[in-house]
């Protein structure tokens, strides 16, 4: 039975959730270790995509995952499972006693080597993947933010009692000259002029021109921090707040103030029950578009308030750049390796920050921050925003 | 407890343009399923405490996209093979036919909507989730550190799908406001207290049919047939995700 949730006592929402599991396919590589190794080593993994190069539109860099094919047939399939079955392995969980909350993001439209149009639908995808699982099987559907809205769904899912574990996260294939056409036109992407390819996205930098597209995978497994116990299995991190909210002011662009986002910030601190203060460091969303990168330093500084010159403050994207659905849960899973490890990852293409994205940006080289409590956040395209809070796995 | 107090449904554009003038101003950029989803749920806000604070879960298409957009690729694909992809720009309107879910966004700047939110759906029988996740969001208890209750008071689950997006010939949007607090559903003038939604797995059928908006209107059908006591509600298969059984109960008092 589902739907009404049976048990409201006080001990259901005490129940702590944690992470027991991940799998990442990115442009750093095919597994979790890549990612990080490549964030530590300030390493970028954009490059020139050399089918863009022969397709002759005027985006010819990426963040392609070179561990299955670009034209496999399947490939937005095999993408999403290999990264779900390397978060299973880790966790030592079967998907049969898993939930699923997991975004596949959009349709993939693409022409196939004999220039014929393909359309996959990315619900069929969510269908094929999530038979393996037990209910709830949910598709989240929120643009950007879906990532991280699908973690936030599981640990709610899991706080409320109404599961014990739940592989979460999302996928993307949009790496085409379909959907690289469609952002240019809304000013989005980094166009090639002359720069070196692995520096085209620069994220809260002078030079920044807008985010690399990328397609990738973020599994995590999440449960409660008992049934981990029980099952011997050493968590990675734990998930402790969770917050929405909508900037409900324009479709193409975020307010330049950032109000939106700090809302969905403030609400996962008051989930949390924690002060901003008690924040150590945060994961950005940080995609170098010009407004964004704005609106998002502009609602950290007043999230922190005076304390934002000493909140070490880091993003992927000018690294692996921005795998869309997939982008929070890989975000959430290099969070995850900060509150394990202390280590907050330099922000890749990072060099002189912009006037008005002033903030403790980590430049050059990681920094042991010993940061044990990490915000990480996404906003997704028409303004829907989304933000958790992971901490390091205490006693 | 989950009451259902209001409920709409959309399926004619031109319907939207004559007779809503306002609203299809603001509906028009977007595709068939996003106009009538959010023609839909323009049609319950009167019903609304408060639109800006309601929850707001809204289902994507299962059948995304539009007519347009398919031109689009067609475009693409012939740019592909005869070299002028680069000459190519794109409307920038036909990019937000292939996003997933403004529905929520579009109903958001409209009313000014910064309320907690769920965007779901573009596979087979989500709409089943929405509706569970319609009651968990009422049915919680969440009380935040200074002792304010955050649970929901209203949550508004919206959808919108079309048949076919290549065509994008005809499509549905539907609506459904839910209250904490016990109000009378319009139609019956009695209330409608949704009380779970059970599950139960079955081997794989390959006749369900994706569809973001079809399977809530015959549940708003079954509702609405139903004169009072207990309603049993089986969901039809092929409004099912294949996988597994559903099973709504509904009691009208």
């Amino acid at each position: 039975m589902s739907g009404a949730i049976e048990d409201k006592s006080g001990d259901m929402r005490k129940r702590r959730v944690v992470i027991t599991g991940t799998g990442a396919l990115s442009a750093l590589g095919r597994t979790t270790q890549d990612l990080w190794d490549g964030l530590i080593s300030n390493r970028p993994g954009i490059r020139t995509v050399e089918r863009l190069v022969a397709s002759g539109i005027c985006v010819t860099t990426g963040g392609e995952v070179e561990a299955v094919p670009h034209d496999q047939v399947d490939r937005d399939h095999e993408i999403a499972n290999r990264a779900i079955d390397d978060a299973l392995m880790a966790a030592k969980r079967e998907a049969a006693n898993c939930g699923f909350i997991w975004s596949t993001g959009l349709d993939t439209f693409q022409a196939n080597s004999c220039h014929d149009f393909v359309h996959r639908s990315a619900g069929r995808c969510f269908s094929a993947l999530a038979s393996r699982f037990v209910e709830p099987k949910r598709m989240i559907a929120a643009a950007c933010a879906s990532g991280t809205q699908a973690l936030g769904e599981a640990f709610r899912l899991i706080k409320s009692g109404r599961i014990d574990a739940c592989v979460a996260g999302g996928s993307s294939v949009m790496l085409t000259p379909f959907y690289l056409i469609g952002f240019a036109g809304l000013q989005a992407v980094a166009t090639d002029n002359g720069d070196h390819p692995s520096r085209a996205c620069c994220p809260f930098d002078r030079r920044r021109k807008g985010f690399a597209l990328a397609d990738g995978a973020g599994a995590l497994v999440l449960e409660t921090l008992e049934s981990a116990r029980q099952r011997g299995t050493r968590p990675l991190a734990e998930l402790v707040g969770f917050g929405m909210s909508q900037d409900a002011f324009d479709l193409n662009r975020p307010c330049e103030d950032g109000a939106g986002a700090e809302l969905c910030m403030r609400r996962a601190l008051a989930d949390a029950g924690l002060a901003p203060q008690e924040i150590n460091a945060v994961n950005a969303h940080a995609t170098a578009t010009y407004l964004g990168d704005l609106a998002e330093a502009a609602a950290l500084r007043r999230l922190f308030g005076s304390d934002w010159k000493h909140v070490p403050v880091s993003g992927v994207k000018g690294a692996i750049g921005h795998a869309m659905a997939a982008a929070g849960a890989l975000e959430a899973i290099v969070a995850a390796h900060t509150c394990s490890t202390g280590i907050v990852p330099p922000t890749v293409n990072l060099n002189e920050p912009d006037e008005g994205c002033e903030l403790d940006h980590v430049i050059g080289e990681p920094r042991d921050a010993n940061a044990q409590r990490v915000l990480s956040v996404s906003f997704g395209m028409g303004g829907q925003n989304a933000a958790l809070i992971l901490q390091r796995v205490t006693a | 407890m989950a009451y259902l107090v209001a409920s709409a449904e959309r399926r004619d554009l031109r319907a939207i343009q004559k007779s809503s003038p306002e609203t299809w101003r603001r509906v028009r950029r977007y595709n068939l399923p996003i106009q009538l989803a959010l023609a839909a749920a323009e049609d319950v806000v009167p019903e609304c405490r408060d639109p800006k604070t309601a929850v707001v879960i809204s289902l994507a298409p299962c059948q995304p996209g539009s007519a347009d957009l398919y031109r689009w690729g067609d475009v693409v694909t012939s740019g592909m093979s005869n070299g002028t992809l680069g000459d190519l720009r794109m409307n920038p309107t036909q990019t937000l036919h292939a996003v997933d879910n403004l529905a929520m966004s579009a109903f958001a700047i409209t009313y000014g909507n910064q309320a907690e939110c769920l965007g779901l759906g573009g596979a087979a029988g989500q709409a089943w989730c929405g509706l569970e996740a319609t009651l968990e969001k009422l049915d919680a208890a969440e009380v935040d550190k200074t002792g304010e209750t955050v649970s929901a008071e209203e949550v508004l689950l919206m959808a919108g799908d079309q048949d076919a997006a290549e065509e994008s010939a005809a499509g549905i949007g539907v609506a459904m406001l839910f209250s904490r607090n016990a109000r009378p559903y319009a139609p019956l003038g009695r209330t409608v207290r949704m009380i779970r939604v059970e599950r139960r797995v079955q081997p794989y059928d390959s006749t369900s049919r994706p569809h973001a908006a079809a399977g809530l209107c015959e549940l708003l059908a079954a509702i609405k047939n139903q004169n009072q006591g207990l309603l049993s509600y089986d969901v039809p298969v092929e409004q099912t995700d294949g996988m597994g059984s559903v099973n709504i109960v509904v009691e009208i008092s």
